[in-house]
């Protein structure tokens, strides 16, 4: 594409300067160079021939350039994203470990030795649960945020600046500081003992309490950046919309459910998609906070994942891998796409 | 009707300034368990002693003791070698992302050829499905770099870098072409074109790239233990991690909250700095779903 002969391209511009007008005519001999047709080709240049080689040498130069802006970020994309992705479909079946060289393919005997140990469906059970009530808490909480800290004003400025400081904490710290919070001793008790005096309940130590503050720390660390979210998606809504709503007489609640609410629907779909996607990712808090359990109570597929790679069994723990990505493409993919659907709806 | 047009400014403008009180007291009220109750219980008790910090109170000290807190955290904690290599991640990684995200999604955003479509789909597809970790290794090993920094830096881009592709190419399009065209009739070569041209343009969303990756990047933990073994290369959330599982089941509440001030203070300070471009940052550019 690139390599043109300059000499054609030479004599096409000088055809041109000979011989400006023209009507076009006999477009079909064209395409072909051939040097003796120059003069032919001069007549109908305008329109075509000469031109055409002009844009295709500049497009050829600039595919080039294209693929070299491209590439770097294909090829690392490929590298640590794509071909890890493919190969952990057969690590999933292999026996890979730390305990041999070979890696042989042994079926399905990763997934019925997790099934049998009863850690795929425990784990698969807690890593949902964790997810739903995460995107849950995140959604309402930041949703109700972004409603009273929509208008900006110094005050919502400041509110709007310290609710994002748990992003900035890592998951992990979070879950410190929450476990301190929850443990028998700490401030939560503290306050319920004010009403209930000696109330000393291990919420951690309950399975169906400790995967709700595990879940309720995940969303507590992302809220401030779903509530911007939020904050952008109400303020993009047409504010004349609302002031003719509220002419007609439509309370606080009826324009927010038939007005705001469906024109959030794009943050929306940011919103939920990325909590649910991050939450079956989950691993920090449950490491900070519980360490997995009581039992195995808040043992998240990637909990397991961590646990399974520090006995050395990587197959085990591709196969937990695999099924991360099998959860999300199961959960996330409909959601995003009936999302979508509503989005294109309202 | 007439009746209610009439009737209705009067009362909103009666009824807009009572909801605001109450909504900033409702907010104050809510700040306080979500918020300050935390906060204030990290900071107080990283002052105290083991065992007054074992009754975990909001109330102040009565023996303080504050040095030696933040020392077993700096030394023990292992936080100097946590800091470096959490610094020597994060900046690559990022300068990395924002360069070839910004150079990637500027031709996918102004190409509608196949290959550079599904290319762009390729990436993208990244933000949706979560990275398998366990082949990284393999992926690392077979490049020897396994268990490295650098190693774990590129896995960072590649795995990160199809977010910010994704938001740049949306915010590309936004961008008339003329100004390119223009400089590309002048004579200027592609690259001077990105670089004095589109570059400046992207400032909004590559500031809104950036706070997004430093937040996911700087607080990694899982990754981080998984690609990283050894004490040598070990993160802050990694060095954390260590220092508050050393004692099996009692944690040293004392000690590990100077940890995590100490882990937290690099971006809360930067945050403190930067809060306003943050948040109106996120609020208005970039992030379109």
């Amino acid at each position: 594409m690139v390599g043109i002969p300059t000499g054609e391209r030479k004599n096409a511009g000088r055809a041109h300067g000979a011989r400006p007008a023209g009507p076009p005519r006999r477009r079909t001999i064209l395409g072909r160079p051939t040097p003796h047709l120059g003069l032919v080709a001069s007549s109908v240049d305008r329109t075509g021939s000469p031109r055409r080689y002009d844009d295709r040498w500049i497009r050829g130069r600039k595919a080039l350039g294209s693929a070299a802006f491209v590439a770097p970020s294909v090829a690392l994309v490929v590298v640590f994203f794509v071909i890890p992705f493919v190969l952990n479909l057969p690590f999933a079946f292999s026996s890979w470990t730390g305990y041999s060289e070979e890696i042989g393919f042994i079926g399905l005997d990763n997934f019925t030795l997790l099934a049998d140990r009863g850690v795929l469906v425990t784990s698969t059970v807690v890593t949902v649960v964790y997810a739903v009530i995460c995107m849950l808490v995140q959604n309402i909480v930041s949703l109700s945020l972004a409603l009273s800290l929509r208008d900006a004003t110094p005050a919502t400025t400041f509110f709007r600046s310290i609710f994002f400081v748990p992003v900035l904490i890592s998951p992990l710290a979070g879950g410190y500081i929450w476990r301190a919070i929850v443990s028998p001793d700490g401030p939560l008790n503290a306050t319920i003992a004010l009403g209930a005096p000696g109330f000393d309940f291990a919420w951690l130590g309950d399975p169906y309490w400790a995967v709700f503050w595990v879940a309720f720390v995940d969303a507590w660390k992302w809220c401030g950046v779903a509530t911007l979210v939020y904050i952008a998606g109400l303020n993009s809504i047409p504010k004349e919309l609302l002031e003719a709503a509220d002419i007609d007489g439509a309370g606080r609640w009826r324009r927010f459910w038939s007005i705001s609410f469906p024109l959030l629907a794009p943050a929306f779909t940011f919103n939920i998609v990325t909590t649910l996607i991050g939450a079956l990712s989950a691993y920090d808090v449950v490491a900070s906070m519980t360490g997995g359990g009581p039992g195995d109570s808040t043992t998240t597929l990637n909990f397991a994942v961590v646990q399974q790679f520090g006995y050395s069994f990587f197959g085990v723990a591709s196969a937990l891998n695999f099924f991360v990505t099998i959860l999300v493409i199961v959960l996330a993919v409909p959601l995003v796409m009936w999302l979508r659907r509503r989005e294109v709806a309202s | 009707m007439t009746v209610i047009a009439r009737t209705r400014p009067a009362t909103r403008i009666a009824s807009r300034r009572g909801p605001t009180a109450l909504r900033y007291t409702l907010l104050t009220i809510f700040a306080i368990p979500w918020l300050v109750v935390p906060l204030w219980l990290l900071v107080v008790n990283s002052f105290k002693t083991e065992r007054e910090a074992a009754d975990l109170t909001l109330a102040l000290p009565t023996e303080w003791q504050l040095i030696e807190n933040y020392t077993a955290a700096i030394t023990a904690g292992n936080y100097l070698t946590g800091l470096r290599n959490s610094i020597l991640i994060a900046i690559p990684t990022i300068a990395a992302v924002l360069l070839l995200g910004a150079m990637a999604a500027w031709v996918y955003s102004r190409s509608s050829s196949m290959t550079l479509q599904s290319l762009y789909y390729v990436s993208a597809l990244s933000i949706l499905l979560p990275p398998a970790v366990i082949p990284t290794i393999f992926v690392l090993t077979a490049l020897n770099l396994d268990g490295s920094l650098s190693g774990y830096a590129l896995m960072m881009i590649g795995t990160r870098i199809g977010l910010f592709i994704f938001l740049a190419t949306g915010f590309v399009k936004g961008i008339p072409r003329e100004l390119e065209e223009s400089a590309e009739i002048d004579g200027a070569s592609r690259l001077r074109i990105f670089f004095q041209i589109l570059l400046p343009l992207l400032k909004p969303v590559m500031f809104v790239g950036a706070v997004l990756l430093v937040i996911a990047v700087w607080n990694d933990l899982f990754f981080a233990q998984l690609l990283l073994r050894g004490s040598d290369s070990a993160t802050l959330p990694v060095t954390l991690f260590t220092f508050a599982s050393a004692s099996m089941n009692i944690i040293r509440w004392n000690e590990v909250f100077a940890h995590v001030i100490l882990s937290s203070l690099p971006l809360i300070i930067v945050y403190v700095v930067a809060q306003r471009q943050v948040i109106s940052g996120l609020t208005e550019g970039g992030l379109k779903g």
